[in-house]
């Protein structure tokens, strides 16, 4: 019994700490949410505005530099489905999100894993955070941030930044470490400063595997957007969580094609970008 | 200390009684080896720190070559990390172009490193996502020469090394050997004074390396370079340097040329290296010699005015080609014109054999 008060009385407590910032922090989470809605807006804006065969062109484009030219094909017809199947729009807007959280997560993910690379101790700090981040259900980010920024792309975008972070993050710092010893050597050799010693030495090589944290970045994105249609992100999240309240199968159907189609187009062709600097080598 | 460039005479590199002590009482350890005296295995038992490098003494001199021949683990890769600090001495001092190492700021070693002494390593340490070009250029870009002069540069060292075709190549398309003259390429391309030469030949197949060797020897000489080289093979150590080093659990045992090691070893250790060795190409005439004088004596029956000639520098295989020429009692010795030996069959049998310490010369 007690310790269910306990429980109950923590509960309480963080549900007034997060009233009391909503309502006395209010000024700073609405400014917060207004740079973040404006970043996602306007990044659907230049998706959504020009006609949809130019979208369509540039992705295939996109692919077929970066896989093949096969691939380059089969991306536009994939495209020129979701856009016959009447799910443009929403695609467009998916796609904004996606790349508008990914964005994010790599601003943070890419420096903080490169200095978790160098420091072992930020590195012991960081990784039970990381670990809890990927082992919590993601549905879980959605409430704080809807308490706290509202229903709307601004909180779907929070909620898949704090998802895609971890694995870049820890790519990335891995692949800072993995530098071999003998280039390290060769640097030091050669007089090397310390800021050469990471752009002409550490960086190349760990290159591939930021690379990789990219892809995966974008992968979790990908994955969060949809359970995000919740709280109000739009696209084809927002599709599909429609289909669900309104029992509508043939929609959900068409909706999680959609989805389908754009995760391999991104997956590809960011895994491709990875592969050619690793046949580089 | 001083801080001008050495004349024709001082030494390069001047290491004095250095010591490095790996662990965690390592000062400890080398306050005990400063105070007591202790060795290498007392410091072990005691401290439980190994002594990586013990007491080393050595000079490189301008245009030498200068070999260090070790066993794995017997530190010689340790001591020449000392030289160029990627491992911090424990004791000792170490004078690279007149300059004290130790006392360098990071500024300053920076630039020793840069301009005064090159590397080369056994694993080569191509960057693979550089061209062959780019990667000679390494060491120019570090010190930040402009682009196109320093392309120039390492386009330069890549063709005295003969790679001049291989310029765009990536290094994963080059073998074993040619990655190796791309390491060496661009230890020249900043034109040190000293190259520092890490068991760089240990990986390649019998025949490539001993090409690589001649070769090495040779560029070192006409473009006048001096270089430490550390190899674990007494072979190539005797194919390339002027000068050798023993080094055995961190010391070295005995430093000479060649011809003073096989003669002349230390102790056993040595003995045991150099018995395997062939000696037609490094023993001279000068060493299987009787002194004119004593032949005389020992032999007045024969003529040395009739036998054919040869000078002090002359080794056992031309001495054995004279003999089966010519099949006399004996071969003179010329220095300067005058006869200062005599080189016998059965004194020559000796040189080729090895003698015995404190074995006479036969007759």
């Amino acid at each position: 019994m007690d310790i269910q008060d306990l429980t109950s009385a923590v509960d309480e407590g963080i549900d007034n700490g997060l009233d009391w910032i909503s309502s006395n922090a209010g000024g700073f989470f609405d400014a917060v949410r207004l740079v973040l809605e404006t970043f996602y807006n306007g990044i659907a804006w230049l998706l959504q505005a020009p006609p949809f065969l130019v979208i369509v062109a540039v992705i295939a484009l996109l692919g077929w530099r970066a896989v093949s030219l096969r691939f380059g094909i089969a991306a536009a017809v994939g495209l020129v489905f979701c856009a016959l199947i009447g799910l443009w729009p929403e695609t467009m807007a998916t796609l904004a999100l996606v790349i508008a959280a990914s964005v994010l997560a790599l601003l943070f993910a890419i420096p903080v894993g490169i200095l978790a690379g160098f420091s072992p101790r930020l590195n012991a700090v960081l990784t039970p955070i990381l670990d809890m981040i990927q082992t919590l259900p993601p549905y879980i980010y959605l409430l704080p941030a809807i308490a706290l920024l509202g229903f709307g792309p601004a909180t779907a975008l929070v909620a898949t930044v704090v998802v895609a972070i971890p694995p870049a993050l820890r790519l990335t710092a891995h692949g800072i470490r993995l530098t071999p010893r003998n280039f390290l050597e060769l640097g030091e050799a050669s007089g090397i400063t310390p800021g050469q010693m990471f752009v002409k030495i550490r960086l190349p090589f760990a290159m591939s595997s930021i690379m990789t944290g990219v892809n995966q970045c974008l992968m979790m994105a990908f994955g969060m957007v949809v359970i995000a249609g919740i709280v109000g992100s739009g696209g084809l999240g927002a599709a599909i969580y429609d289909a669900i309240r309104t029992l509508n199968i043939g929609k959900s159907i068409d909706a999680g094609i959609a989805i389908v189609i754009l995760t391999m187009i991104l997956d590809r062709i960011t895994e491709g970008a990875a592969k050619d600097r690793r046949e580089a080598k | 200390m001083t801080n001008t460039l050495p004349d024709g005479n001082s030494p390069l590199i001047d290491c004095r009684s250095v010591w490095k002590v790996f662990g965690q009482r390592s000062e400890a350890a080398i306050k005990a080896i400063t105070e007591r005296g202790l060795g290498k295995s007392e410091v072990l038992k005691e401290f439980s720190c190994v002594v990586g490098v013990a007491d080393v003494s050595l000079t490189l001199n301008k245009g030498e070559i200068f070999c260090i021949m070790g066993l794995s683990g017997s530190g010689k890769s340790t001591l020449i990390r000392l030289f160029n600090r990627l491992i911090e001495p424990s004791l000792g001092q170490i004078f690279v172009c007149g300059k004290d190492v130790a006392k360098l700021n990071a500024q300053d070693l920076r630039a020793t490193r840069a301009r005064d002494i090159g590397m080369v390593f056994q694993n080569v340490a191509l960057l693979p996502n550089r061209t062959v070009l780019e990667n000679a250029a390494f060491g120019l870009e570090v010190q930040k020469v402009e682009k196109e002069r320093r392309l120039e540069t390492a386009k330069k060292a890549l063709t005295t090394v003969g790679l001049a075709d291989w310029v765009n190549r990536f290094p994963n398309e080059l073998s074993g050997g040619m990655q190796q003259r791309v390491g060496l390429a661009r230890a020249i391309a900043s034109d040190p004074d000293i190259i520092l030469m890490d068991e760089p030949f240990s990986a390649l197949d019998p025949l490539i390396r001993r090409q690589l060797q001649d070769e090495f020897r040779e560029l070192s000489k006409t473009l006048g370079k001096s270089a430490i080289f550390i190899t674990h093979d007494l072979d190539e150590a005797i194919r390339i340097g002027d000068r050798i080093a023993i080094m055995k659990d961190g010391a070295i045992i005995q430093v000479g040329t060649a011809e003073d090691i096989i003669l002349n070893p230390a102790d056993g250790y040595v003995a045991d290296f150099v018995a395997g060795i062939s000696r037609l190409h490094l023993v001279k005439a000068h060493s299987v010699m009787h002194p004119v004088a004593a032949f005389t004596a020992a032999r007045p029956d024969l003529d040395v005015s009739r036998f054919s000639r040869t000078s002090p520098e002359a080794d056992v295989d031309e001495l054995i080609h004279i003999f089966l020429d010519g099949g006399q009692d004996g071969v003179a010795v010329l220095d300067d014109g005058a006869v200062v030996g005599v080189v016998t069959p059965r004194s020559l049998l000796q040189g080729v054999k090895g003698k015995e310490p404190g074995e006479a010369t036969a007759f």
